[in-house]
C-alpha cells in the first residue's frame, strides 16, 4: 500500500491517469463531417474494390512508440515505377484514430521508387495501415501494430 | 530520519520494478534503428539554421564570436566543446548563451532573454559548430571552474524537496536502467546529455535546452526549480558535462528525445 | 501578417549523378493542431490548424502531390524519392486548412 503511493508520488503527475493523446480514438470522436473512421475511409479510397494483403508493400513502424504524437512510418512498395507499371498512390491510415486518414501520396514514375515516409499521431495502441493503389487499379495493403506508451518524466 | 527511510523504500521498490518492466519497455534493435534515423530529419535543424541566421544578423556571426572569445575561428569548435567556461572578461563561469548576451551588451544592443526562442536557437546553432568534437571541459583549468564543478556536484548529490530526492537518487550508477514511468532511467554520461542537448523533444514538439530539461525533471521530482542561468544551474551543467567527458562523448546538436 | 513558415528541403545523398534516385525530405515547422486540444494557458480549444495539401515540383512540373490530415505529427516531415533527370529546381508548395500558402525551393545539382 505504502509502496504504490510512493511510486505515484515520485513524479508530480501520475502517468497512469494521463490519457491526453494528441488525437482522439474513434470511439471518443465527434461523429459526422469529413472525418472518416477506418472502414469508411477504406471504402472511400477503394470505392469498394477488393484489397489484397501483399508482401510487395513493406511497412516499417516501431513496435513500441516512445511517444504517440510522433510515430515514424515508412512505406516501400516493390515497383519498377515505369509509365506502364507504377505506384499511383500510397494512403497511410490508422485503424483506431477518430480520423483514420493520415496522408494520401500521389506518386509518379519520376519518383523512381514507390517510397514515402512521414511521422503520424496515434491516439492509442492500434495498427498503422499502408493502402496502396497501383497503376493497374489494384489495391494492396500492409498493416502493422504499434504499441503506444504514455509515460516518462519531464 | 524520515527522508532516509523514504529513500530506502524507494530503492527497494525500484529493485522490484526492474524485474519485469526492464524487458517490457526495452527498445528493440529495429525500433532503435528507426528512432536513430529520425535524427536525419530532425525539426530542430530548422531552429539551428534559424539560430545561425540570427547570430549573423544580430551579432556578426562566428567571426564576431571567435573574436569576442579571443580564439581563432579555426579553434572555435573545440573551444565551444569545452563549455561552460570561466571567461575572464566576464568574471564568471558562463554558458554559451550568457556569452552571447555579453556580446550583445558589448555591441550596445539589447540583451536577448536567456529564456527565449531566439536565444534557444542561437545557443543550439553555436553549440552545433562543435559537432563531432569530444566534450573537453577542463574543471582543473582555474579556481573558478573548479569551484563551479564542486558546486555542481553538490547540487547533483543534495537530496531536497518533498520526496527527499537528489539527481543522484535516479541517475546514480546502481539505479540506472531501472524503470520509472515506463522509461528506463538513463546514465546521464552514457546518453551524453551534455553533448545532445539542446534537442528536439517529441513530447514538447519543440527545441529544448539542457537547463530547461533539468527544470522539467526537478518539477517531476518535486524539487524546487533552479533558475536558468543561475550559478547553481551552470554548475550543474559543468558537473553533467564531466559525466559525458568521462565516457568520451562528442557534441551532436541538435539531439532528438522523447 | 504571418511570417513565411520555416522549412527545409534535404536531398540525400549530397553527391549524386543524373539517373540516380535521391531521397527528398521536406521538413516544416507547423503546429498541425487537431482542433481537439486545449491551450494550456487560456484553457480554450486550439482550432484545427494543419497542412492539408503539398505539391512537389521539378522546374514547375509536379511529380508528387499529397493530401494531408491533422493526424500527421506537429512539425512534420514528408519524404519521397526522385529519379534525377538533370539539373533543376525542386519546389514544395503547401497550403493549410486556413488557406495559408507557402513555398520552399532547393536547387538540384547533379554531378556528371
Amino acid at each position: 500500500m505504502k509502496r504504490r503511493n510512493f511510486i505515484k508520488g515520485l513524479c508530480a503527475t501520475s502517468a497512469i491517469a494521463v490519457t491526453a493523446p494528441s488525437t482522439l480514438l474513434a470511439k471518443d470522436a465527434p461523429k459526422g463531417g469529413n472525418i472518416l473512421t477506418y472502414d469508411a475511409a477504406v471504402a472511400a479510397i477503394t470505392g469498394g474494390k477488393a484489397v489484397t494483403d501483399s508482401d510487395k508493400v513493406k511497412l516499417t513502424v516501431p513496435e513500441i512508440a516512445e511517444n504517440g504524437a510522433v510515430v515514424p512510418v515508412k512505406v516501400n512498395v516493390e515497383s519498377a515505377m515505369t509509365e506502364a507499371e507504377h505506384v499511383k498512390a500510397i494512403h497511410v491510415l490508422s485503424t483506431k484514430n477518430g480520423n483514420a486518414r493520415c496522408a494520401d501520396v500521389m506518386l509518379t514514375p519520376l519518383n523512381g521508387k514507390g517510397y514515402f515516409a512521414t511521422r503520424v499521431k496515434l491516439g492509442g495502441t492500434q495498427d498503422v495501415v499502408a493502402l496502396v493503389e497501383m497503376s493497374d487499379g489494384a489495391f494492396l495493403r500492409a498493416a502493422k501494430p504499434v504499441k503506444v506508451t504514455i509515460g516518462g518524466c519531464g | 530520519m524520515k527522508k532516509v527511510l523514504l529513500s530506502l523504500a524507494f530503492l527497494s521498490t525500484m529493485a522490484m520494478l526492474q524485474l519485469n518492466a526492464g524487458e517490457q519497455f526495452a527498445m528493440s534493435d529495429a525500433d532503435r534503428a528507426m528512432y536513430k534515423e529520425m535524427l536525419e530529419n530532425n525539426p530542430a535543424e530548422i531552429y539551428v539554421e534559424e539560430g545561425g541566421e540570427i547570430l549573423e544578423e544580430a551579432l556578426g556571426g562566428e567571426e564576431a564570436l571567435a573574436k569576442f572569445l579571443e580564439v581563432s575561428e579555426k579553434d572555435l569548435p573545440k573551444y565551444i566543446a569545452g563549455f561552460p567556461r570561466y571567461i575572464k572578461k566576464l568574471g564568471n563561469v558562463v554558458g554559451i548563451d550568457q556569452v552571447l548576451q555579453a556580446m550583445q551588451v558589448s555591441q550596445g544592443k539589447e540583451k536577448t532573454k536567456l529564456k527565449s526562442g531566439k536565444m534557444f536557437s542561437m545557443l543550439a546553432y553555436v553549440k552545433s559548430l562543435a559537432n563531432d568534437e569530444l566534450i573537453n571541459i577542463d574543471v582543473e583549468a582555474d579556481e573558478h571552474i573548479k569551484a563551479s564543478y564542486a558546486l555542481g556536484k553538490t547540487t547533483y548529490m543534495t537530496a531536497r524537496g518533498g520526496r527527499g530526492l537528489s539527481c543522484n537518487s535516479c541517475h546514480s550508477a546502481d539505479i540506472v536502467g531501472q524503470v520509472l514511468r515506463t522509461q528506463p532511467l538513463p546514465d546521464l554520461g552514457e546518453v551524453a546529455v551534455a553533448g545532445t542537448w539542446p534537442a528536439y523533444r517529441m513530447t514538447k514538439s519543440s527545441l529544448r535546452t539542457p537547463q530547461r530539461r533539468f527544470q522539467g525533471c526537478m518539477k517531476n521530482a518535486l524539487l524546487k526549480v533552479i533558475p536558468i542561468g543561475s550559478k547553481e544551474m551552470i554548475a550543474l551543467e559543468v558537473y553533467i558535462a564531466t559525466l559525458a567527458k568521462a565516457k568520451n562523448k562528442k557534441i551532436a546538436i541538435p539531439g532528438l528525445k522523447r | 501578417m504571418a511570417e513565411a513558415r520555416k522549412s527545409m528541403i534535404k536531398i540525400k545523398p549530397k553527391k549524386f549523378k543524373v539517373g540516380d534516385t535521391v531521397k527528398v525530405d521536406f521538413i516544416v515547422i507547423h503546429p498541425m493542431d487537431t482542433g481537439l486540444k486545449k491551450d494550456k494557458k487560456t484553457g480554450e480549444i486550439k482550432p484545427a490548424h494543419f497542412i492539408d495539401n503539398i505539391t512537389f515540383s521539378l522546374d514547375g512540373k509536379p511529380f508528387t502531390t499529397m493530401k494531408v490530415w491533422e493526424t500527421v505529427s506537429t512539425n512534420p516531415y514528408f519524404s519521397v524519392n526522385l529519379k534525377v533527370p538533370g539539373k533543376g529546381k525542386i519546389t514544395v508548395d503547401y497550403t493549410d486548412n486556413t488557406g495559408e500558402k507557402n513555398s520552399k525551393s532547393k536547387k538540384l545539382k547533379p554531378k556528371g
